[in-house]
């Protein structure tokens, strides 16, 4: 009981902190770092949902992130659809694409799996040019309206996305869904012999990571007020994954902080120049090379282990 | 006694070989079969057709009245059939205890998931396991493991339980000790069980009948006393006396 609510009270700490953060810095340029920052925490631990959890891991995810973008961009300008109701459709497209594409490829075992997702974003990537027409091309589509006027109101509402996405997403993780997913990642063969449809929870589980990452995606071009193809970009995938890394596979409140600090490092690394990716690189590379589970998610172990102990 | 299962000219082959041929038989519920036969005789293969995990070519098997023809493994799982591996298959990355429950997970037990956590810890404690219930399942001894695959197998509230050499690698003490948990939870819960074995002393105090393979047939059946003095069973598994016949000619 007590563990748990050193829980509650580090993510009430971590809220209340990152609610913090721009009143105590301002200025548009930080809470503009902080809204990117909130975003990619939402669609690592959506990713980590599906592939921190079963082990399959997502080389794809830009595919949802890319799609919910342009179906909002697309609903808002085409249509003059409010982003109140570009963000549920963006969700339901998204999910849509995680059905059509996971239907075959989560049967495939090995790197396949990760392979096909990855082809699938690229090729999604290649249509958005092809059919420049319909997509706008390289330049995307433009004159997205915004979801919050004020900069700061959106910050806020991005970071309280966050909060909702990542306690539904710990929430069904703790329950026998995540142990469900977790045995999946342990073992097949083993689920089917205890009756257990292994599909059908690969499926749903990847459609919840990809609702969450396409409405990630919706709040991103609504704050952004553009889409461009970039978005189905395999470096974004990357950056996704690298950022669970460091936050710890499988916790999913680890690579919250992992996105918000790989996001902010990559910003205060802007004043050394040349060298910034030189140092971010090497950053990671220490990190994921001595600590193989990740950094926020274990030192919180510890903290809470230590709290929780003495008595 | 019902029949809980009934095979009938089950065939099952791989390109030229003929792994299960026209085998056919019945278990009556509350049983305990064991299934007998050299390495390659093609029981592991007999339990993959039961459980789903390998299709067959032609025959049928049909549990609790139902044919069993093209369901999908969790399905046959969900049931009643709950099956172990020949190699421990635990779930990696989870607790004893999670490992457990998950188990109790799969269609047939989710009419009471609410009693399931305490169902888990009383099963832990049955097969041997109390004190280890945080552990994770890597850290286990083999004989742990393959108590745990028991444990995770009943869960399910199987009403026919399949075992897959579940002595293998484990010592004469441990040996002793799974015997009398597979007879206990037999004579507790009317369990019935399928055994494959190559420890050959325990299996046959352990079993009420045989079922011998060989090359894919079924070559003999009866109760253990009958079925070591079997000539077909005999030349299964020790041979002909090909090699005898040879030297006498030589000789002569």
């Amino acid at each position: 009981m007590f563990v748990k609510r050193i829980d509650y009270a580090g993510a009430l700490g971590f809220i209340a902190f990152m609610a913090a953060l721009p009143l105590i810095f301002g200025g548009n340029y930080i809470v503009g770092v902080l809204t990117v920052s909130v975003i990619y925490g939402i669609w690592a631990v959506s990713w980590d949902f599906m592939s921190g959890l079963t082990g399959r891991e997502n080389f794809g995810h830009s595919l949802f992130i890319g799609v919910g973008a342009y179906t909002a961009g697309f609903l808002n300008t085409s249509f003059g659809l409010s982003g109140w109701w570009s963000l549920p459709a963006a969700m339901l497209m998204a999910m849509l694409f995680a059905v059509v594409i996971g239907l075959p490829t989560l049967r495939l075992k090995g790197p396949y799996f990760a392979l096909a997702m990855l082809s699938s974003a690229v090729i999604m990537q290649r249509l958005m040019l092809i059919f420049w027409e319909q997509t706008g091309g390289e330049e995307g589509i433009n004159g997205i309206e915004p979801l919050i006027r004020s900069q700061l109101g959106f910050y806020y509402f991005a970071l309280a996305t966050l909060a909702v996405v990542t306690a539904i997403l710990l929430a069904l993780a703790r329950s026998h869904w995540g142990l469900i997913l977790r045995a999946v990642r342990g073992d097949e063969a083993t689920c089917q012999a205890a009756g257990i449809n292994v599909t059908f929870y690969k499926i749903a589980s990847l459609m919840i990571s990809a609702a969450f990452a396409g409405a990630g995606g919706a709040i991103y071009a609504h704050y952004q007020l553009q889409v461009s193809p970039q978005l189905f970009a395999v470096v974004t995938s990357i950056t996704i994954i690298t950022m669970v890394y460091v936050g710890g596979m499988a916790s999913i409140y680890g690579p919250v902080g992992g996105a918000i600090l790989l996001v902010l490092l990559t910003e205060l690394l802007r004043n050394f120049g040349e060298w910034r990716l030189m140092i971010y690189s090497c950053t990671l590379i220490l990190i994921l090379f001595f600590l193989p589970n990740g950094l926020i998610a274990p030192t919180w172990r510890r903290v809470k282990a230590k709290l929780g102990s003495p008595q | 006694m019902s029949a809980l299962l009934e095979v009938s000219d089950l065939n099952k082959h791989f390109g030229g070989l003929q792994a299960v041929k026209n085998v056919s038989f019945s278990i009556a519920s509350g049983e305990i079969v064991g299934i007998l036969g050299p390495n390659g005789a093609g029981k592991t293969t007999l339990y993959n057709l039961l459980t789903g995990f390998i299709p067959y070519d032609s025959g049928s098997v049909v549990f609790k009245g139902r044919n069993l023809r093209g369901l999908a493994p969790y399905r046959i799982a969900g049931l009643g059939i709950s099956r172990t591996f020949q190699l421990c298959r635990p779930f990696i990355g989870m607790s004893v205890f999670e490992n457990v429950v998950v188990g109790g997970l799969g269609a047939h037990g989710s009419d009471d998931r609410s009693d399931l956590d305490a169902r888990a810890r009383q099963l832990i404690e049955q097969v041997g396991l109390r004190g280890k219930e945080k552990l994770p399942v890597e850290t286990l001894s083999y004989g742990d493991q393959r108590r745990l695959e028991i444990a995770r197998a009943l869960a399910a509230k199987p009403a026919l339980l399949l075992l897959d050499e579940p002595f293998a690698g484990l010592g004469s003490g441990e040996i002793a000790d799974l015997s009398t948990l597979i007879r206990s939870v037999h004579a507790d819960q009317g369990l019935t069980v399928m055994l494959i074995e190559h420890k050959l002393r325990e299996f046959m105090r352990l079993v009420g009948r045989v079922i011998a393979l060989d090359f894919g047939e079924m070559i003999a059946e009866g109760s253990p006393e009958d079925i070591v003095r079997q000539p077909a069973v005999i030349e299964a598994y020790i041979g002909r006396g090909d090699g005898e016949a040879e030297e006498q000619s030589d000789a002569a």
